[in-house]
């Protein structure tokens, strides 16, 4: 018996060293490196319960290898992750792939995948990848991070062939407001009950993203 | 009325006291706006603490708009106790010269020789907020620029920046209303003390008194909602995300009605009194 249980343990472990990464990932994660550089404007609403923003435009300019960078005559807050269209923050560490198997959104397959890190190096601890085979781009990505907290990203496309997109949702949790009491204004008042019920909340940020201008 | 009003005017104009009073203002301003960057710095970073961990921020929140907001929540303690001072001084001065008397001799209606000085009192304190408002905008937005301004009033408000300058100037308007309110008071006060020290304590009772009740739950709504000192601060309204103009309207137009009683309580009292 201990005989047989040892021997299916070497298997199984085995068995997942053996697994490869997804091939569709990286026919996506390929396709997304053919972006050598982009530039864009942003349209920003967020919607957090506790935070009160009007719309607020910025420009966006990517570069491969580089950090994006973001200008604004305004203020604005960009979400910190989600704006990693090429996928190298989730490739920049060694992973493995597990193929969860595949759903129908509005008449289209849509193949999920975990992604598992395999080093400690990686802020990321888990990564689920919804992605449309066919079109060759990531629809949906939910991911949990070390330091930084879990955040869903919900991609919408402009056109079948786009390969950025052109509206993304960013949905992540936010701690609680810490009120400085000097800069209460005299009618503030504080709702006890309220603001304990108020620790973690989901804020979201929409993004509206237009005039791409893209070199390949 | 004409005569009397200038007569008035001139001699706000002719005392020292006045431009005292402007200087003093002056100083203040430029105190709070030395510590309102130090402080503002401080409530940004608290309040942004924990927005950090999922954002980036582009742009800069420290600055002359916020600058004004917390020059805004300092200036209307010490702005109408210097008023108060001020204004009281128009009658307590006459009193204390023995030039009221001589008025009083020549053919000059009591009403409207009080009336005069209440007008011109207003007028006085609409002239100090304005010279206030132009110098706390002149430097804040010179030193610390535009912006967009940020501020905590149950939810975290964003405004962009000419909306916020919009609303920074009702609010120094609604604020005005409020110092009109402690003006007339104050002149009031000095029509029932006479004396300028005995008035000045009165004046300064008041206005601590009445911030304090501006603090206070009085449990019912009424209270709550039409006793002036809830009224005095009305301003800060105008920084609510979705204003509600009917409200501030109302809250001013009552804390009006309340000067005007003040007013009218002072001018009857000036009327029947004996003066000596």
């Amino acid at each position: 018996m201990i005989r047989t249980i040892i021997i299916f343990l070497l298997f199984s472990a085995q068995f997942v060293q053996a697994q490869q990464i997804d091939q569709d990932l990286l026919r996506i994660k390929k396709r997304m490196d053919s972006v050598k550089q982009f530039s864009a404007s942003l349209i920003l609403d967020l919607d957090v319960p506790f935070i009160k923003m009007p719309t607020k435009t910025a420009k966006v300019n990517y570069a491969i290898g580089q950090k994006m960078k973001f200008a604004s005559d305004d203020f604005v807050m960009l979400p910190k992750r989600g704006l990693d269209f090429s996928l190298s923050e989730i490739f920049k560490y060694p992973f493995i792939t597990v193929d969860r198997g595949a759903e129908k959104r509005n008449g289209r397959v849509i193949k999920v995948i975990n992604i598992i890190p395999t080093t400690n190096q990686s802020d990321l601890a888990l990564a689920t990848i919804y992605m449309d085979t066919k079109a060759v781009r990531v629809v949906q990505s939910e991911i949990n991070t070390r330091k930084e907290g879990s955040y869903t990203l919900m991609m919408t496309y402009a056109q079948l062939k786009d390969i950025l997109p052109a509206y993304v949702e960013a949905t992540f949790a936010i701690e609680k407001l810490k009120i400085p009491l000097n800069f209460m204004g005299k009618g503030t008042s504080i709702d006890r009950k309220k603001m304990r019920s108020m620790e973690t909340k989901t804020g979201k940020i929409k993004m509206r993203i237009t005039n791409y201008n893209i070199k390949y | 009325m004409r005569l009397l009003l200038s007569a008035e005017l001139l001699k706000l104009v002719k005392q020292s006291k006045t431009y005292y009073a402007l200087g003093a203002i002056l100083v203040i301003e430029l105190l709070i706006l030395i510590t309102a960057y130090f402080q503002g710095s401080t409530i940004l970073d608290l309040l942004l603490d924990n927005l950090k961990q999922s954002f980036y921020f582009e742009g800069t929140l420290l600055n002359g708009n916020l600058i004004m907001y917390i020059v805004l929540n300092a200036l209307w303690f010490n702005v109408p106790l210097i008023l108060m001072i001020v204004t009281s001084g128009i009658v307590t001065d006459e009193y204390k010269d023995g030039t009221m008397q001589t008025v009083m001799l020549q053919a000059v209606k009591k009403w409207k020789f009080i009336l005069a000085k209440y007008i011109i009192a207003v007028l006085f304190t609409i002239l100090v907020i304005s010279f206030m408002m132009a110098t706390t905008f002149m430097l804040a937005y010179s030193i610390f620029g535009s912006g967009d301004l940020v501020v905590y009033l149950n939810t975290l408000n964003f405004f962009e920046s000419a909306d916020a300058f919009h609303r920074i100037c009702w609010a120094f308007a609604s604020g005005a209303v409020s110092m009109v309110f402690y003006c007339v008071v104050s002149l009031t006060l000095a029509i029932f003390i006479k004396e300028a020290a005995k008035t000045w304590i009165a004046a300064a009772l008041f206005l601590i008194i009445n911030t304090l009740l501006l603090k206070v739950d009085f449990v019912i709504p009424a209270i709550n909602s039409f006793f002036f000192p809830k009224l005095i601060d009305t301003w800060q309204q105008l920084f609510y995300y979705e204003i509600d103009w009917r409200q501030i309207l109302i809250n001013n137009a009552l804390l009006l009605l309340y000067t005007l009683a003040f007013a009218a309580a002072g001018t009857f009292v000036f009327h029947k009194k004996d003066i000596g």
